[in-house]
């Protein structure tokens, strides 16, 4: 959360729901979540963070995400949670603490020339929403073009992106061309770093020493001749561990198949369609 | 008497026939060849099935105000649809996808990562094209998102860039894939000889299960470092991986490849089906969206045979790949995998591909997730 702009002297300006022009302090959430203030401090007097207590459980001091919320500086506490009780005419720094009424979020000076009649309805505040310094000295801060209670600081334009798009890369030659670079250089990353982690697992010397051994067995020399040499060490392996196995099961061994399956149905009382169907009352003749 | 047939005109006028337009019976004609592909030439029925009765579900028509139909809020269906349109199935259908995949041929050659980079320019090309077509850069990318072959994706992407166009690329999507067997093999022929379909490919090493593991693990923080908008993609892609090969969460993966995954395919296909109402789906646009969603296949099929053709260039004898799988880095998992596989048993049946086409199809994922993250970066 971060005190985001204020106005001293208010004659023309905002009103509140009383019909009543007064100094008006906004809070911003700069986060992209609901922050609830209530059981927070805003105070006027470094010496008294606790000035004016948020009161808690009150659903409109849930701030939703980068939304703002208006304070009125009327010391009129009893108008309401969003009426605090000082006035931004005789303080010299607006001050928000959390709730242990020690911590300070944020803070920010009132320079006296604001409170000049000159400055009537001219608000003070950071020039980007929730941007610049929380320890009051003003960094990121200016005197506003507009002031601007409860919206953005600086205007927004929420079709910037895509419109901007269109503007630099009308026909998406840029954007293919970027995307796609992206799309490479990620997945040329993950192949160069697995074939380095490939170097260590594959052990080239223990394969080679292990290779050695296969080809010396008469059985493991024959499956490569036979198919000219071509056959890879783990295809002559699977051959190997394939015949093993036929042969230590014999019923296994068939020189053709016979591709015909056969079925041996098994009797129970739950595929029986006479124990499931319901009987028909037999008839006495 | 009077009583009786005025309530029983009233209760004609709530039925769906005192509503019936010729749109809805299109509509109704559309979900029945979904359905017939899917239960009779058994074309992705996982997909089909549920989307063609969603869409016999989206297509009754409605009298306004009996808060049943999926855009009407707070009704059942539009509860279930909140997870398209929020975006919450696609991860999780990622999760279940990173649960069921072995990237082990993957991990064995690296190098098919780069077919499953050159396929995306199947999403960037249609991306051009959209534009060309005068879609907006967010539509078009949304529209784009359809050559990666990925219906979680689509979904997860244009949620965010095109929500009113979601439907019409949802259906776009899963159509193309469970079209991959038809539209795949006559351009992976155009584009390659006899010899390169006869290039056998070196057996796949076996792979460890401490790189297994470490795959995910890298895998996920290389590529959210990259594009972090892909994270709820990539993040649950790689989580799910996680749980499958690190070997003592095999409950969770089970649970993450079976009983999740089929509810969400259950929950996604419905109500994707159901959100092509016809007033919302019979548009001009729609039409535009099928047919460059067609190109982006196209494209997509091209170029990852084409990268392996030019790749294959630079590669020793005997190291050279196939270009039969270049097909298969547009995901569209498994089947455009099976489609490498098949169309090089037609001209070698002992030559087996699968394995090796699973490489560029996995990476296809990977890829098509940080090309979704990209494309919301710089549109979202």
């Amino acid at each position: 959360m971060r005190l985001n702009e204020f106005l001293v002297i208010n004659t023309n300006d905002f009103q509140d729901d009383y019909g009543q022009q007064s100094s008006w302090i906004e809070i911003f959430n700069a986060s992209y979540g609901t922050v609830d203030i209530g059981g927070c401090y805003l105070s006027d007097d470094p010496a008294n963070l606790k000035k004016y207590q948020i009161p808690g459980g009150d659903i409109l001091t849930k701030i939703k995400p980068r939304q703002h919320v208006i304070f009125w500086a009327d010391n009129q506490p009893f108008r309401g949670t969003f009426h605090v009780n000082f006035d931004l005419l005789g303080a010299k720094e607006i001050i928000f603490t959390k709730g242990d009424g020690k911590s300070i979020i944020d803070r920010i000076k009132i320079d006296p020339a604001l409170k000049d009649s000159t400055m009537a309805n001219i608000s003070y505040g950071r020039v980007e929403d929730g941007i610049g310094s929380i320890t009051g000295d003003g960094e990121g801060w200016a005197v506003l073009d507009r002031t601007s209670a409860s919206t953005n600081n600086s205007m927004i334009d929420k079709t910037a992106k895509p419109q901007r798009m269109k503007e630099m890369d009308p026909y998406g030659w840029m954007m293919a061309a970027l995307a796609m670079s992206v799309v490479f250089i990620a997945l040329i990353i993950l192949y160069f770093l697995f074939k380095q982690i490939s170097k260590i697992y594959t052990r080239p010397d223990k394969e080679k020493g292990d290779s050695k051994e296969v080809v010396a067995t008469p059985s493991a020399k024959a499956v490569p001749a036979a198919k000219g040499g071509k056959a890879s060490e783990d295809e002559v392996y699977a051959a190997i561990v394939a015949a093993l196995e036929m042969w230590k099961e014999s019923n296994q061994l068939h020189d053709e198949e016979s591709f015909v399956l056969t079925i041996v149905p098994t009797h129970s009382a739950w595929n029986d369609k006479h124990e499931l169907l319901t009987k028909l009352p037999l008839m006495k003749k | 008497m009077d009583k009786i047939l005025e309530n029983l005109q009233t209760f004609w006028s709530f039925t769906g026939f005192a509503n019936f337009t010729t749109d809805y019976l299109i509509m109704i004609c559309f979900g029945l060849i979904f359905l017939y592909l899917g239960i009779k030439k058994d074309w992705e029925p996982m997909l089909l099935v549920p989307i063609g009765f969603g869409i016999l579900i989206g297509n009754i028509p409605l009298f306004q105000g009996l808060n049943v139909g999926v855009y009407e809020e707070g009704s059942v269906l539009n509860i279930l649809y909140q997870g398209v349109q929020r975006g919450f199935y696609p991860p999780l259908i990622f999760l279940g996808i990173g649960a069921m995949t072995d990237f082990s041929a993957l991990i064995s050659n690296p190098k098919l990562f780069l077919i499953g980079a050159a396929a995306q320019f199947g999403i960037f090309g249609a991306y051009a094209i959209s534009l060309a077509f005068g879609f907006d850069p967010a539509q078009a990318g949304a529209i784009g998102i359809i050559g990666g072959a990925d219906g979680p994706t689509a979904i997860f992407l244009s949620s965010r860039l095109a929500p009113d166009m979601m439907g019409a690329i949802a259906v776009s999507a899963y159509s193309y894939m469970a079209l991959v067997p038809v539209i795949q093999p006559p351009i992976m022929r155009l584009l390659t000889t006899k010899k390169e379909r006869l290039i056998r490919m070196k057996t796949p090493r076996q792979v460890s299960h401490t790189e297994k593991v470490l795959f995910p693990i890298i895998g996920f923080l290389l590529t959210a470092f990259i594009v972090p908008s892909g994270i709820p993609l990539l993040g649950m892609l790689f989580f799910g991986n996680l749980l499958k090969e690190s070997g003592v969460t095999k409950r969770l993966a089970n649970t993450a490849s079976g009983p999740l995954i089929d509810i969400v395919t259950i929950l996604i296909g419905v109500t994707v089906g159901a959100s092509t109402q016809a007033d919302q789906f019979l548009q001009t646009r729609s039409i535009w969206i099928f047919v460059i969603g067609a190109c982006s296949f196209l494209i997509a099929t091209f170029a990852g045979v084409l990268f392996v053709k030019i790749f294959n260039l630079f590669l020793k004898e005997g190291n050279k790949i196939n270009p039969l799988i270049g097909n298969a880095g547009v995901s569209a998992v498994p089947d455009a995998a099976r489609v490498s596989n098949n169309v090089g048993r037609e001209y070698d049946p002992t030559n087996y591909l699968m394995m090796h086409a699973m490489g560029p199809n996995v990476a296809g994922v990977i890829g098509s997730a940080v090309a979704a993250g990209i494309l919301l970066g710089f549109l979202g």
